[in-house]
């Protein structure tokens, strides 16, 4: 009797758990709607989401539709997979990105060579669901 | 007026073993043969052991401490959860508990399997520190510290002209140091071509940017001053030591400005407490989880101004002979991870003047740096007592 040769299992995409501050943001990111959290008591918006205002302490808090454009903040280009998931797609740039709503996001940039990265380059945010609960952000040239 | 922790507390004791990749040594296994060796190196016995600092996660906790070494009465235990800044974080604690008349001889301690055991993408997770990312950045792609820092170091490189050559002098210098040392995981030459060639891990941070992944436990003793001018070692004094916490602190992304280390708090504060700055500084342990983190770090250390980091490095000057020699032993770039604790060891044998072929002259006063967990920032200032 000869056993089936045993294939590795395929590697896992990495997924957000999200949390009951953030839970409002990753469904609004399945809807294709990037939602920031705004404090109800002083207005001022905070990314990543968590349960108390730094600046004026409230603890109220409601979910804003955000635009979607910003400009390079800095990148990274990864080589090495430290998560087997991503070996395929390496080399994979990364943009970290101030959004013209007020916070940053972190997100692959795609369509773009490295020679034409500069700090300040205008990008606009995409949605990939990855399975029916996650969406994740990507960036394309605006 | 004087700090009241100011030269209150003293190194009195340090240990280590040897830096490998590979040992079938448990972690908790070389944090305690560290520790055994520090205590020795104190002129201490085990017993005398009365508070402990556990580099943590990794290795063991208090009870096994008082369980190995058959401690009779632990009056202090305390984890410091600051990644790379903990040890050094660790030793104003650790400091306070001596002064304050709590305890009479800390031990910090670390243990890690770093090459043998878990490798970083997994040991982060580990770190309740680490949450934020990933829940927003490991699932685009963003796991490593080098992935996570390489933002920081390509912005620095396009604000203000920082180069590769910059970054690579840092590694060559570094493993030149290590070979002095003996005692390293890197022990052949490095040069600036086999730097540029080497891969690339996360742009701009080549192989030989990065710190080693490696096994080894290294150990160091906090006494009171009075007491530890009578144990068996020069006396070696903490003039000053502080700990930062940055804006943002568990979110590079979101932080105001990815180049304001916490160490850019806590690096005054240990000046002012210690009554002197960088121009007294002999020699320099500065943490080197990645190449470009010194040329930052020495920056906001005031060695020169912000941006100047890169050509700073250059010509000399941070090599032996050179105006301001660091990271003396090979660093965590070519001497091995052990969470920085490695550069307090070495800057109290410098100070002490028991550094043999790495040693710098007549070096009176040092500092030693750490920086981690997504940028916190701690510094001790320490002086060879007269």
């Amino acid at each position: 009797m000869s056993a089936a040769p045993i294939a590795a299992p395929a590697p896992e995409r990495p997924l957000p758990t999200p949390t009951r501050e953030s839970q409002p943001h990753w469904d609004g990111m399945r809807e294709g709607r990037f939602l920031l959290q705004h404090c109800s008591g002083c207005g001022k918006v905070r990314h990543y989401p968590r349960p108390v205002c730094p600046h004026c302490f409230s603890m109220e808090s409601e979910f804003k539709e955000a635009s979607l454009g910003g400009a390079i903040h800095t990148w990274t280009v990864c080589h090495h997979p430290f998560n087997f998931f991503f070996k395929a797609a390496a080399p994979y740039i990364v943009a970290l990105v101030d959004m013209d709503a007020g916070v940053r996001v972190n997100a692959p940039l795609r369509g773009v060579a490295e020679a034409d990265l500069k700090i300040g380059k205008r990008v606009k945010m995409g949605f990939e669901p990855v399975n029916k609960e996650v969406t994740l952000p990507f960036f394309v040239s605006a | 007026m004087s700090h009241p922790l100011r030269e209150k507390a003293a190194v009195s004791g340090i240990g280590e073993t040897a830096y490998t990749r590979g040992t079938p040594k448990s972690a908790l296994a070389l944090q305690l043969e560290a520790s055994l060796a520090a205590i020795a190196d104190a002129g201490l016995n085990p017993r005398d052991i009365d508070g402990v600092v556990p580099y943590f996660p990794g290795g063991g906790i208090a009870e096994d401490f008082i369980a190995n070494l058959g401690l009779p009465d632990l009056k202090l235990s305390l984890f410091v959860p600051m990644g790379g800044a903990t040890c050094v974080a660790a030793i104003q604690s650790a400091a306070m508990a001596v002064a304050t008349g709590v305890c009479n001889h800390v031990l910090i301690a670390v243990g890690r399997t770093g090459y043998s055991g878990a490798r970083v993408s997994t040991r982060l997770q580990q770190f309740p520190q680490f949450a934020l990312a990933a829940e927003f950045e490991a699932p685009i792609g963003m796991f490593a510290p080098a992935q996570l820092y390489a933002q920081g170091a390509r912005r620095h490189m396009e604000l203000y002209g920082t180069t590769a050559r910059q970054f690579a002098e840092v590694a060559v210098v570094t493993r030149q140091h290590a070979i002095l040392n003996g005692n390293v995981v890197m022990n052949k030459p490095l040069t600036v071509e086999e730097h540029h060639a080497s891969r690339m891990i996360s742009d701009p941070f080549r192989l030989f940017d990065c710190s080693l992944e490696s096994d080894g436990g290294a150990a160091i003793v906090i006494s009171r001053a009075d007491r530890a001018r009578d144990l068996r070692k020069p006396l070696v004094t903490i003039m000053g030591v502080a700990e930062g916490h940055p804006e943002s602190p568990a979110s590079i992304a979101q932080r105001p400005d990815l180049l304001e280390f916490g160490l850019v708090k806590s690096a005054p504060r240990a000046y002012a407490m210690a009554g002197v700055g960088p121009q007294d500084i002999d020699v320099a342990e500065i943490y080197d989880c990645f190449t470009f983190t010194v040329i930052r770090q020495l920056e906001i250390l005031g060695f020169c101004k912000t941006g100047e980091g890169g050509p700073f490095v250059m010509d000399g000057r941070i090599g032996l002979g050179g105006a301001l020699p660091l990271n003396t032993h090979g660093g965590l770039l070519s001497q091995g991870h052990v969470v920085g604790l490695n550069h307090a060891i070495e800057l109290t044998r410098q100070l002490r003047g028991e550094a043999g072929r790495a040693q710098v002259k007549d070096a009176e006063v040092g500092l030693v740096t750490g920086y981690g967990d997504m940028g916190d920032g701690s510094i001790a200032i320490l002086r060879r007592a007269a």
